[in-house]
C-alpha cells in the first residue's frame, strides 16, 4: 500500500510539473515578447538620440535587457557585426535569429515578425530606421498582448490539467 | 613627411582591393593623392605624378589588366565606413561624404533620393573617392609672415586663395597650427584658435577627435554650418583667430564680418583661380570693397602644391585692384 502511494503520488508530481512546465512556457513567451519590445525601444533610442552605430549599439542592449535569452539574442547580433563574419546587418540579425530560435519559447508567427525586422537594417537613414524599428515593436507588442491572453486563458486550463490527469493515471493504475 | 594611409583604410576596402594595395612599393604610396573606385571601371590612384592603374600583379601601365571595381566592392565599403549603420552617418553622407580616421575622407557618388527637394540620402553608389590628407607641417611658414603682424603681435585678417587641389587647406591647416603653438624663439605667441570644420577637412575629425595636428591651443567645431559655427565658437571659446575653410555663401560672409567686428582675427580660403575670378562672387566682393581682408594670397600648384603667386595687402577693393592690374594677367 505504501509502494502505491508514492507511486501515486510520483505520478501526480509528475503530471503537475508537465502542467507547470507548459504554464512557464506560456509565460516566458510573454515576457520575452515583451523584453524584445523594450530591447527596439532602447535600439531606437540610441538611433534616434545618439546614432550609435550598430555593434555597439546592440551590445548596449544587450547590457540593459533583463530577459536572458533576449539578451543573449542582440549580444549574438552585436558579435556577429563586430566580427565580421556577415555581409551586412540583415544577414548577422537572421544569423543570431537561427541560433537562438531553440532557446526562447517564441512561436513561428514571433520568430517571423523578428525575421522581417532585418529588412534594411543598418540600410536606411535615421528617420527610416526608427519607422522600421517601431513597425517591428509594434507587431510584437500585438503578439505579446495575443500571448499574454493566451496566458491568462489558459493557466488555470493547465493546472487543472496537470492535476486531474495525474489523478486520472492514478486511478486507472489503481 | 606623409604618413603611410594604408593602416587607416585598408581595414574599409574589399579583401581584393586590399591586397593590391598592401603590395604597393612604399614609394607609390608617398605619392597618392587619391584612390578612386567606380564601378564597373579600373582601380585608379591618382598621385602629385597623374594617374596609375592597378592590378592583382601591382602598376598596370594601361586600364586593361587593372582590377575592376564592383558595385558590391562600393557597397561593402560604405558598410565598413558606416559600422553597417547608414543612420549612423547620414548627416555627412547627404553632404557626399564621410570623414575617416587619420583625417582621409571618403567622397561618394550615386543616385540620390530627394524629400522635398532636400538630398534625404545617397543610394546605388557608382563610385567613392578616397581623398588622402596630407599633412605637411611646416608647409605655411613661408606664408607666415604675410599673415602674422609682428609689431602689432597680431594676426591679419587673410583670405587664401587658389584652383582646386592647390594646398589651400594644408596651408590653412598649417598656418592654425603654427598661430596655436606659436614659438618663444621668434616671441610669437600661441593664440587661442577657434577652427570651423564644416566637411571635417581641416582637423580632419573622425569621431569628434581632431586626426590632424592643428595646435595646441586649437578649439575645433566639427561638421558645424560655418556661418553658425564661427559665431558659436566666437560666444563660447573666445577665440583670437578664427579659422574656417572655403568661404562662398551669403551667410558666411555676413558671419565673417560679425566675426571681425568682435575683435578676432579671421583666416579663411576661397575657390579661385585668381583675383578677377575672386571678385566676380558678389559676396566675396563685398568683403572686399570693404577692406575687410588685410592680405589675400593667391597660391597655384605651378611649383607643387602651396605655391605662393601673389600676396595683396591693402583694405579696400580699390587699392587692391590696383596693385592687381600690374601683377595679374
Amino acid at each position: 500500500m505504501f509502494v502505491k502511494c508514492i507511486g501515486a503520488l510520483c505520478i501526480l508530481s509528475a503530471s503537475m510539473w508537465w502542467s507547470n512546465l507548459q504554464i512557464a512556457k506560456l509565460k516566458a513567451r510573454v515576457q520575452q515578447l515583451e523584453a524584445f519590445r523594450l530591447g527596439l525601444r532602447l535600439l531606437a533610442a540610441e538611433v534616434g538620440y545618439t546614432a550609435t552605430p550598430l555593434p555597439r549599439a546592440l551590445g548596449q542592449v544587450a547590457k540593459q535587457t533583463e530577459a536572458e535569452g533576449v539578451s543573449a539574442f542582440f549580444h549574438v547580433v552585436s558579435h556577429n557585426l563586430q566580427e565580421e563574419k556577415f555581409s551586412d546587418a540583415a544577414a548577422a540579425w537572421l544569423a543570431a535569429v537561427e541560433t537562438m530560435r531553440g532557446r526562447l519559447q517564441l512561436e513561428a508567427k514571433d520568430w517571423m515578425v523578428l525575421s522581417r525586422a532585418a529588412a534594411g537594417l543598418g540600410g536606411l537613414g535615421r528617420d527610416d530606421q526608427l519607422k522600421q524599428l517601431a513597425a517591428t515593436e509594434a507587431l510584437l507588442a500585438a503578439h505579446a498582448a495575443e500571448a499574454a491572453a493566451n496566458f491568462t486563458g489558459s493557466e488555470k486550463m493547465w493546472r487543472y490539467l496537470g492535476v486531474l490527469s495525474g489523478m486520472a493515471v492514478v486511478i486507472l493504475l489503481l | 613627411m606623409v604618413k603611410d594611409w594604408r593602416k587607416h583604410i585598408l581595414p574599409f576596402l574589399p579583401p581584393p582591393v586590399q591586397s593590391i594595395l598592401t603590395a604597393l612599393e612604399p614609394a607609390a604610396v608617398c605619392r597618392v593623392e587619391e584612390i578612386r573606385l567606380r564601378a564597373g571601371q579600373p582601380l585608379i590612384l591618382e598621385t602629385n605624378e597623374g594617374e596609375i592603374f592597378l592590378g592583382p600583379e601591382g602598376l598596370v601601365a594601361d586600364p586593361g589588366p587593372a582590377y575592376r571595381v564592383t558595385r558590391e566592392d562600393l557597397h561593402q565599403i560604405l558598410l565598413q565606413m558606416t559600422e553597417f549603420s547608414l543612420y549612423a552617418r547620414d548627416e555627412e553622407l547627404k553632404r557626399g561624404y564621410l570623414a575617416l580616421p587619420g583625417g582621409h575622407r571618403a567622397g561618394f557618388a550615386g543616385r540620390v533620393v530627394l524629400e522635398q527637394g532636400q538630398v534625404k540620402l545617397l543610394r546605388d553608389l557608382n563610385s567613392i573617392n578616397l581623398r588622402l590628407a596630407r599633412e605637411v607641417k611646416g608647409a605655411a611658414l613661408g606664408l607666415l609672415p604675410h599673415v602674422y603682424c609682428r609689431e602689432k603681435k597680431r594676426v591679419r585678417h587673410t583670405l587664401i586663395v587658389s584652383a582646386p587641389q592647390a594646398g589651400k587647406t594644408t596651408m590653412l591647416r598649417d598656418l592654425a597650427r603654427l598661430l596655436s603653438d606659436g614659438d618663444e624663439r621668434s616671441g610669437r605667441p600661441g593664440f587661442k584658435v577657434g577652427i570651423v570644420d564644416e566637411r571635417s577637412e581641416l582637423a580632419g575629425c573622425y569621431q569628434g577627435k581632431p586626426q590632424l595636428d592643428v595646435g595646441m591651443r586649437t578649439d575645433v567645431l566639427d561638421g558645424c554650418p560655418k556661418a553658425e559655427g564661427m559665431m558659436m565658437l566666437v560666444r563660447s571659446m573666445s577665440p583670437q583667430v578664427v579659422v574656417t575653410d572655403e568661404l562662398g555663401r551669403p551667410e558666411d560672409v555676413q558671419a565673417v564680418e560679425e566675426v571681425v567686428n568682435t575683435g578676432a582675427s579671421v583666416l579663411t580660403t576661397a575657390h579661385a583661380y585668381n583675383v578677377r575670378e575672386l571678385i566676380r562672387r558678389p559676396s566675396l566682393a563685398y568683403l572686399l570693397e570693404n577692406g575687410l581682408f588685410e592680405r589675400v594670397i593667391i597660391l597655384s600648384r605651378r611649383q607643387g602644391p602651396g605655391t605662393i603667386e601673389m600676396t595683396y595687402a591693402g583694405t579696400s577693393l580699390a587699392e587692391w585692384l590696383q596693385t592687381e592690374e600690374g601683377n595679374v594677367c
